[in-house]
């Protein structure tokens, strides 16, 4: 009987915990089973399934050495050889394809020599301190050569050898100690297949070759961006984390999700006691298929940092030192501060803010204790300052505000276009996955303002960068559409059958408009008319087309714009409704999509419900019992401007730093200091902190159970490895607000939350922790509709019926260069650092960025006689702050560049108040800006400084105070 | 009194306006306007907005006044319901 494959069943079959040996064999999807014999047993496999593999899932372990299923075969330890009936010799089953009645023999006499020669060859040239080796009881060599018997070395340990190899030490987080190199190439080969940087090769032929980082570099000096790949692959000790060198062989183990970036990937936690020895990426994670990038892997330190709050603190005015309090002393403190303003100032003179670092669980919790016990809509989270253009752009043209796709969708991908995202930075693990399928022949085009690290990446398709200006992203995708509509490139039977035709008919009319020809706006958007063309042509017909993008989409005047745009030209090419297209945001922060989703805007009760639907209110009315607002409340800069005004007057932000991270600091910094109560919750005294009169702390992503979202839409458990520093879950910490302001919670799990997010968003009925814990993870819509998730969106139709194309005017800017302000400031993200630095700061992340600079073209140094290394002197018209020169070809001229991890750079007092048309999303990618040499901090940064040291000593002094 | 935040509100509302603006005649873009702030501003912001219509020397663009009286209407014509 021929049975057909069923990778869903294989999927639920396969142990993520068992190392196959080869990977599986993704061109076989939908072929024929193949059934071959081995040592006697019947095992029907896919087609192109090694034999090594097809073993292994029979539960026959034939030794290994250079395979593991996360690579391609390479056949070069000759331990996994077998024998084949019919066939000659002892072949590698690593690298010997499953046939069709195929008879295979494992285990015999001559194959148990082979393999012991083979060890015994290896082990005389490894050193034998197994005792004392930070692997010892972890180790592949050391299993295989128990499994092949090996008995003696023969050769004696005296000949040629490289025992006395140099360690290499200079990374941080994990050491290379050649000595114990057995040359397997895995991690050689993990770097290259999976990581996609090709910083490891091996040097040298026959007995001397060794893997090298780079030219024979020393790995910090290399191009290796610390990514764990090859750690991970690596068979013994000769790649190795520190933190086991230092405490030893982990001893337990959980699966979690990362707490960094919007890929969302799984980790197994692991664990000797309560401490976190490591990081390992989980095999079984959806988003991530066991890679991980530096900060996921190993910047976990900050969680055990001695800057972590351990204990709440109240004061009366920002001028004060803090006492330490209780939690019940603290949680009074602030109840009745904020019952005695609202008495005093209103109803609608508080308001909080939700975390996106938090779980969805503690995100609800934070705007329900808002908009139930506070009485209004005053909420908001950090995707206003990223990605509330996306809510807005896709809901109104697609009918949902998320993304449409997989993160593995990007694998069928025929021509992939990013726009102002810089995955390889900023959402690592997914940008290996892209060079992945750029290696495999996917066509790219960068649109960006620099030359980004992927149109460096080696593959086989064809790069194209289109070099636009800051600020004119509107003006090329429009481009872009006027190409695909006036060159017929469109997908009329798509349109018709799926989009709203008036709209689309209007849509045509406006595009085909000659005013938006590449060749028209070439002058606005400095990209040349034929590369333009180029791209549209590229994207509409190389198959399948993906738009991927960022921050640099979002954060402009025109950010809701330029979403619809991206839409627009999706729908208008076919691309959307199936594997392999789509269109993308790649979210910032980890749980950017789930505190969305959570109703944290103040316009929007959790699941995009508007809150003057009486219906969707009134069914959170009956659960939560309270009558509901049916307004919306103030964004976040709304919050601001109402409290410089004097009209607003407290504000919770949990795990946020709106002080370091939102534009225009000294504006920020003016409206924290009119608040008469500010209540910050978070890990640690961050710059928000310094304006506060309580401190809340609160837990980190290890301390707490819960669940997370990712960019895809997939919810992820969090699961608590060891106990809260300070007592409580963030949830709980709300949860107690809450009682204390008499408005009753009485959860006892964050399970008990999510059962109530279920039974009240659409989109989410069919979620629970039991479901989770079985599908490991679940893409939302979850309901009655798509009981298992949906990976997939808009498949048959959209959730508002038809597609709606938008018409997208593009609108200059009002952050005008001239004679005053002449280059472009843009900003963005560093790979080892992440958003405010709070966490990345306090790990060994530091050797790697430790400062932020200015990073501009030779060509506007030269003017300016800057030279790298310089102090420069950064002028807007909101600011002045001063940070070291970086000159980089990356940049275009006119254009400059930095990042704002640290807090002392004050990258956003030059940022300015402007913002996204709809949603109020900052305009931090275009600053006009002037440059200077200067001798000294600027007046901000002084006074930062100032501010920042008196700050730290209230706090050390409650500590020290504290009995 | 005209404030910074009444500044902000009318410059927010000449964004809007402005953006809603392109393609459309001008009574679908004031429609288009005013439902904008109907449905994300709060309603301290669209009572502030409305009240300097009836100030001297505001700047509201011609699409933005239009739309902001048709606030005004819209405002009215809620409270005479909720009472």
């Amino acid at each position: 009987m021929i049975g057909h494959f069923d990778p869903k069943q294989y999927a639920r079959n396969t142990a993520h915990d068992k190392d196959l040996g080869t990977p599986f064999p993704v061109q076989s999807l939908g072929t024929a089973l193949v059934n071959l014999e081995i040592d006697g047993i019947t095992i029907s496999v896919p087609e192109g399934t090694s034999v090594l593999r097809a073993a292994a899932l029979a539960d026959i372990n034939i030794p290994k050495l250079c395979a593991t299923d996360s690579l391609e075969p390479f056949g070069s330890c000759r331990l996994c050889a077998v024998q084949v009936e019919g066939r000659r010799g002892m072949p590698a089953s690593c690298t010997t394809p499953v046939a069709e009645g195929m008879k295979v023999t494992t285990q015999n006499e001559r194959l148990a020599k082979l393999r012991r020669n083979v060890m015994e060859l290896y082990i005389s040239d490894h050193p034998l301190d197994c005792l004392t080796c930070p692997t010892n009881g972890d180790c592949e060599l050391q299993d295989m050569a128990g499994s092949v018997g090996l008995r003696e070395v023969r050769y004696g340990f005296e000949g040629e050898n490289h025992l006395e190899s140099v360690k290499d030490e200079s990374n941080p987080y994990f050491s290379f100690d050649p000595s114990k190199c057995i040359v397997c190439s895995r991690c050689v080969r993990a770097c290259e297949e999976v990581q996609g940087t090709f910083a490891l090769t091996i040097d040298g032929r026959g007995f001397d070759s060794k893997v090298s980082a780079g030219q024979d570099e020393a790995f910090m000096d290399s191009d290796c961006v610390s990514c764990g790949a090859c750690v991970q692959a690596c068979p013994t000790a000769t790649l190795m984390e520190n933190s086991v060198i230092d405490h030893g062989v982990p001893d337990r183990s959980v699966v979690t999700t990362c707490a960094y970036c919007g890929v969302g990937c799984s980790f197994e936690a692991q664990m000797k006691g309560d401490k976190l020895v490591r990081m390992v990426p989980y095999k079984g994670g959806d988003a991530n298929h066991g890679h991980s990038c530096v900060k996921g892997r190993f910047a976990f330190g900050y969680a055990s940092h001695p800057d972590r709050l351990t204990t709440p603190m109240i004061r009366e005015s920002i001028d004060q030192p803090w006492r330490e309090a209780s939690w019940e002393e603290a949680i009074g403190f602030a109840a009745s501060r904020l019952k005695a303003i609202q008495a005093e100032h209103g109803r609608e003179s508080i308001g909080g803010i939700t975390s996106s670092r938090c779980t969805n669980e503690e995100t609800y919790l934070v705007q329900k204790l808002i908009r139930a016990a506070f009485g209004n809509n005053n909420t908001d989270t950090c995707a206003r300052v990223c990605h509330s253009p996306t809510g807005y752009g896709l809901k109104t043209t697609l009918g949902e505000s998320a993304g449409t796709q997989t993160f593995d969708s990007v694998m069928k991908s025929d021509a992939i276009i990013v726009i102002g995202a810089n995955p390889t930075d900023a959402h690592p693990v997914f940008g290996s996955l892209m060079r992945k399928r750029l290696r495999q022949g996917a066509k790219l085009i960068v649109a960006d303002p620099r030359y980004i690290d992927l149109l460096k990446t080696p593959h086989l398709g064809e790069a194209q960068h289109l070099p636009l200006r800051p600020g004119t992203n509107v003006a090329l995708v429009n481009a872009l559409g006027h190409v695909v509509i006036t060159e017929g490139l469109e997908d009329k039977a798509f349109v018709t059958k799926r989009c709203d035709t008036e709209a689309y008919q209007s849509w045509r009319e406006f595009i085909a408009d000659p005013r938006h020809s590449p060749e028209a706006s070439e002058a606005i958007t400095g990209v040349p008319a034929e590369a333009v063309r180029q791209a549209a042509r590229t994207y509409a017909t190389a198959g399948n087309g993906a738009i991927y993008y960022g921050l640099g989409v979002t954060e402009h005047s025109q950010g809701s714009t330029m979403v619809m745009g991206i839409a627009n030209l999706a729908m208008a090419t076919g691309n959307i409704g199936r594997e392999g297209v789509g269109v993308n945001p790649l979210r910032g922060q980890n749980n950017v999509q789930g505190s969305c989703d959570m109703g944290s805007f103040p316009h929007e009760l959790p699941g995009y419900q508007h809150v003057a639907d009486p219906i969707a209110r009134g069914r959170f009315e009956a659960v939560w019992g309270v009558k509901l607002d049916d307004e919306p409340g103030l964004r976040i800069p709304n919050m601001f401007d109402a409290a410089i005004e004097g009209t607003f007057k407290a504000l919770y932000v949990q795990g946020e730093d709106i002080a370091q991270s939102d534009p225009n600091t000294q504006h920020v910094e003016a409206a924290l200091r009119s608040l008469d109560c500010l209540i910050v919750q978070d890990i640690f005294l961050n710059e928000t902190a310094k304006f506060a009169h309580v401190l809340l702390p609160g837990s980190s992503f290890l301390e707490k159970n819960g669940t997370f979202t990712n960019a895809e839409r997939r919810i992820n458990r969090v699961r608590k490895v060891m106990p809260p520093v300070a007592g409580k879950q963030d949830w709980e910490i709300t949860q107690d607000l809450a009682n204390a302001l008499g408005y009753p919670m009485n959860y006892v799990h964050p399970s008990e939350i999510m059962d109530e997010i279920a039974s009240l968003t659409p989109s989410f009925t069919g979620v629970s922790y039991e479901k989770l814990e079985e599908y490991g993870s679940l893409q939302w819509p979850c309901n009655a509709e798509h009981p298992e998730g949906m990976p997939t969106m808009h498949e048959f139709n959209f959730p508002i019926g038809l597609g709606r194309f938008a018409i997208t005017e593009y609108v200059a800017t009002e952050e005008r260069t001239n004679r005053r302000f002449p280059l472009l400031l843009t900003t963005g993200r560093i790979l080892s650092q992440y958003n405010v630095g709070a966490q990345t700061r306090r790990t060994d992340n530091q050797h790697w960025h430790n400062e932020d600079v200015l990073e501009l073209h030779p060509s506007d140094a030269e003017v300016r006689g800057v030279r790298d290394g310089d102090w420069l002197g950064i002028t807007s018209r909101s600011g002045q702050t001063v940070l070291r020169a970086r000159l980089s070809e990356r940049m275009q001229p006119g254009v400059v560049y930095t990042t704002f991890h640290h807090p002392g750079s004050g990258a956003n007092v030059i940022t300015t108040d402007n913002s996204d048309w709809a949603t109020n999303c900052p305009e931090y990618k275009v600053t006009a800006v002037q440059v200077e040499r200067v001798s000294q901090p600027s007046a901000w940064q002084q006074r930062f400084n100032a501010f920042d040291q008196a700050q730290r000593g209230y706090l050390a002094k409650a500590q020290q105070e504290a009995p | 009194m005209s404030t910074n935040n009444d500044a902000n509100l009318i410059h927010m509302i000449n964004q809007i306006a402005a953006n809603l603006g392109g393609g459309r005649d001008e009574e679908a873009a004031a429609t288009a306007t005013c439902r904008h702030l109907e449905t994300f501003w709060a309603r301290p912001m669209k009572h502030r907005l409305v009240a300097n219509l009836e100030l001297e020397g505001v700047e509201f663009s011609p699409l933005a006044r239009r739309a902001a009286t048709l606030l005004a209407t819209r405002l009215l014509e809620r409270q005479s319901i909720t009472r």
